[in-house]
């Protein structure tokens, strides 16, 4: 499954722990690269690698909580699978709020490990598909000039074209072309696709102005 | 105020006079009881001269039982007495002045002299008070009134030319009753007065014989001696009863000395005057007086060889009694008193020594019985305790066991002294055994507790040190497992790496070394039994403890420093127990810094030798350091700053190593946190000869 472009991130301080993990993810195929501390991964994120991180909950200096945070203060989200010798609750819950894939006990199962790192793939993968539609998306926004983008605001609200002109204090006509330019840019046919992007783009339906007197 | 004192009535008056008159009355009558006897004894008829004259005892014994201010009442009823018994033989009045005043003078010198120099009774205990009474009242007084005396029998138609005879007779006469019949009479009213003594004499059925055997067999003994008149033996027929004279003396002092010799001399003088003299001088008088010697030189001696008998019998009585005051106060606390001659081979013990060791009354203990009963382990150290400290001349002290008959096992603490005689040889030993069973018992289960307490502690410390310990055997054990199904997916392989399979089970060995010595290490702090002394390297015990809190650091966020001194020698001690001192001096540094910022948690432990024999091992953290009133409670039991904390862990660390000869000191570092230090003894090393 190397071929898939992968990598599994291991992160503990003991040696041997971390060739034996590196040694049983090879067997199983997939390509494991080791990091004796949390300053060495983090000095070494490419947060554009598709893969996972595995991390022993209990490293001097930095231990697996405070690693995930310097993650996510990076806006990298890379799915984390911790290990810890002793699972305990509020460190688990508190890990898994942040959105950690998993929180394993030592010694782990093979099945177990495995089994997280394939949600942690798929994880993974379906951010980096999202991460890439949202990229088109916000391309096209990108080309809308400010009026197309009020209009779109407007037309996701259902407001009529007349409405939309008397809001805006224009005439219908002007409207009509400004939408019928903004659709097209957007490459969207119907005003339910228009409503789904712009959901998914975050931008929110205008309802109404309020006329100053 | 004058408080108004009733008139005696008539009849108490006349009580009181009764009572006054008692006295007097008392000793006029015995006055003339004592002159009648002396006449009935010792006078003829036709002499009135007596070689024993009683009555003047009896008013020296009236005189010494009254105040002085009285003494003139004793004088005036005894005068008419006097008069009567002197009249009763035909003396005429001058004569019988001269005499009454020759004899109040001895029984006023001898009363005075007496009561001033002798004092109170009893006055024959001594061999020195008895000894004055002879010289007072048998020397110096009748010699003084003698010179008067000899006047009356010139009075009574005597040459004046015989003087110094008379004198001789008269001083004679009165010193003979002052060491005959006065110590009787004055022992036995002192008794009776003073209640000073025990049973009377007479109550006793031994003197009561031994008296009337005396009285027979002087009457023998003098029978024989007017038979064998003019053959020679007389003298030594004289000393026959001498042998019953010294039993009494021996047996009942100077009470029976006076007693026997009184009836000697009641026998003598009646038999000399009622039959053939003994005393083959041609005149009475001369025979009296040859008499009257033999008499004085067998009483005199007789009753101070009673007096010295009493004293020694006292002295003895005294040492006896304050030796069983000691034997008994040694008892009490459980001591046994005990003496050992070299000599002789001989060891006397109290009889609560003898019970100690379990040996008979009446047994006679030697040396050998005695390191017999020691027990065999303890006995060459005992012997050699005792040998070193007789050596160097000093008090040697031991505690050992014994082994009684019954087969029970006590504990002994010997103290021992050395003397030697005067040629500088170390003829005895002396010294005591006490029983110090019970105190040993106590300690043994005191060490016991505390054993047992250690171990407890140990055992909690290890329960929160738990999270730790578990992770550093998770670690291992997820490299085995991973290891060992890594190496089954790559068996199943068509083409398996060999190569890389070995590297596997290299680690998985490796790996499960890691895990055995975790549990190694958990198995001997949670080990319970006898501290074993043994050479222990103390940098080892710090690195083992630190490997032990491995993963505590790791989730305390703090760091250890070190600073461990190369080529430390080794101490004494049980591994065990110290790797738990450090361990709790270690957890306390953790504790300390709990409210420090992550990067200032740091701890620094080093050891060094210090050069005079120790070794020390110092724990210092960054933390919030010891509130510096509660110094002195901070090693005491129960004593506590932790939330949770039960106040054990530095007062067992101290009890640890005051048990190994150690100390632990804690104090306040001057920029902040705080260092426990404690120090250890190096380990002796012995020298073996090598041959």
């Amino acid at each position: 499954m190397s071929e898939s472009g992968f990598t599994v991130f291991l992160v503990d301080d003991d040696a041997a722990v971390l060739r034996a993990l590196k040694r049983l993810l090879a067997a199983e195929g997939y390509e494991a690269v080791c990091f004796a501390s949390p300053q060495a991964f983090l000095a070494d994120h490419d947060s554009s690698v598709p893969g996972c991180a595995i991390v022993d909950l209990a490293m001097p200096e930095l231990d697996g909580l405070a690693l995930q945070d310097a993650l996510t203060k990076d806006d990298a989200s890379r799915p984390i699978i911790f290990l810890s010798g002793n699972g305990d609750i509020p460190t688990s819950v508190r890990a898994m709020k942040a959105g950690a894939i998993d929180f394993l006990t030592k010694p782990v199962q093979r099945e177990t490990l495995l089994d997280a790192i394939v949600r942690a793939q798929e994880q993974d993968a379906a951010a980096r598909r999202w991460r890439l539609e949202m990229q088109a998306i916000n391309d096209r926004l990108e080309q809308l000039t400010p009026r197309e983008r009020e209009v779109l605001a407007y037309v996701v609200a259902g407001r009529l074209n007349k409405q939309i002109a008397a809001d805006l204090g224009t005439v219908e006509k002007t409207i009509k072309v400004h939408r019928g330019r903004m659709m097209s840019k957007l490459g969207v046919r119907t005003v339910a696709d228009l409503v789904r992007m712009a959901e998914r783009a975050g931008i929110a339906p205008v309802l109404s102005v309020q006329h100053e007197a | 105020m004058k408080a108004d004192v009733p008139r005696p009535r008539l009849h108490e008056r006349l009580g009181h006079l009764v009572d006054a008159a008692r006295m007097p009355v008392l000793v006029a009558i015995s006055y003339w009881l004592g002159a009648k006897a002396a006449f009935l004894v010792g006078t003829l008829s036709d002499q009135i001269f007596a070689p024993f004259w009683p009555p003047n005892i009896v008013l020296l014994c009236a005189l010494l039982l009254v105040p002085t201010r009285r003494w003139w009442l004793c004088i005036l009823a005894a005068f008419p007495a006097h008069a009567v018994a002197e009249l009763e033989i035909g003396m005429d009045a001058p004569q019988l002045l001269v005499a009454f005043a020759t004899n109040c003078m001895v029984a006023l010198l001898n009363a005075f002299g007496v009561r001033k120099i002798l004092g109170q009774p009893p006055w024959f205990d001594t061999l020195n008070k008895a000894a004055l009474y002879v010289l007072i009242t048998a020397v110096a007084s009748p010699a003084l009134s003698a010179l008067g005396g000899a006047f009356v029998p010139i009075l009574g138609g005597g040459a004046i030319n015989d003087y110094w005879l008379h004198w001789l007779q008269w001083f004679a006469s009165n010193a003979l009753g002052s060491v005959t019949l006065g110590p009787i009479l004055l022992i036995w009213l002192s008794e009776y007065r003073w209640r000073l003594g025990r049973a009377p004499i007479w109550s006793n059925v031994e003197g009561l014989l031994l008296g009337l055997v005396l009285l027979f067999f002087c009457m023998f003994a003098f029978e024989l001696a007017t038979r064998a008149l003019g053959r020679g033996l007389v003298p030594a027929l004289l000393y026959l009863p001498l042998p019953l004279v010294l039993w009494a003396a021996l047996r009942f002092g100077v009470k029976g000395a006076s007693s026997a010799v009184m009836i000697v001399t009641v026998v003598l003088i009646w038999r000399a005057l009622n039959g053939p003299s003994l005393f083959s001088a041609e005149d009475p008088e001369t025979n009296v007086f040859g008499m009257q010697a033999f008499l004085l030189g067998l009483a005199i001696p007789i009753l101070l060889l009673g007096a010295a008998i009493e004293e020694t019998r006292t002295a003895e009585q005294a040492v006896r009694e304050s030796e069983d005051r000691m034997a008994f106060a040694a008892a009490s606390a459980n001591v046994c008193l005990w003496h050992f001659n070299r000599k002789t081979d001989r060891v006397w013990m109290t009889a609560h020594g003898r019970r100690m060791f379990g040996f008979g009354t009446g047994e006679t203990i030697t040396r050998s019985a005695v390191v017999k009963a020691i027990h065999p382990d303890d006995r060459d150290a005992a012997i050699a305790a005792l040998r070193s400290a007789a050596i160097a001349g000093q008090l040697a002290d031991n505690e050992f066991r014994i082994v009684r008959r019954n087969g029970e096992v006590r504990w002994i603490r010997a103290r021992a002294r050395t003397h030697s005689n005067d040629h500088g040889e170390q003829t005895f030993v002396s010294g005591t055994f006490a029983d110090v069973t019970d105190r040993r018992a106590i300690e043994q289960e005191a060490a016991s507790q505390r054993r047992e307490l250690a171990h407890l502690t140990r055992v909690a410390m290890l329960g929160e040190l738990s999270a730790g310990i578990a992770h550093e055997l998770t670690q291992p054990l997820t490299a085995i497992l991973s290891n060992a199904q890594a190496a089954r997916l790559i068996l199943a392989d068509s083409a398996p790496d060999l190569g890389e399979i070995t590297e596997m089970i290299e680690d998985i060995i490796s790996e499960d070394n890691r895990a055995g010595e975790v549990i190694h290490r958990l198995r001997g702090l949670m080990k319970k039994g006898e501290p074993q002394y043994e050479p222990v390297d103390l940098n080892e015990v710090v690195h083992s403890t630190l490997r032990l809190l491995h993963s505590e650091l790791i989730g305390r966020r703090a760091k250890i420093r070190t600073d461990l001194a190369t080529e430390l020698p080794l101490a004494s001690g049980d591994a065990v127990q110290l790797q738990q001192v450090l361990l709790n001096l270690m957890m306390n540094a953790l504790e300390a810094m709990t409210d420090v910022a992550p990067s200032g948690r740091i701890v620094l432990i080093s050891t060094r030798a210090t050069g005079n024999g120790y070794i020390e091992v110092s724990v210092a953290d960054h933390g919030v350091g010891f509130a510096s009133l509660r110094q002195p409670y901070l090693a005491q039991p129960f004593f506590t700053t932790k939330e949770g904390g039960l106040g054990l862990g530095l007062s067992i660390c101290s009890s640890i190593l005051k048990s190994h000869g150690g100390k632990l000191d804690l104090v306040n570092n001057p920029n902040g946190g705080a260092t426990a230090r404690f120090r250890l003894p190096e380990h002796q090393v012995v020298t073996g000869e090598v041959s």
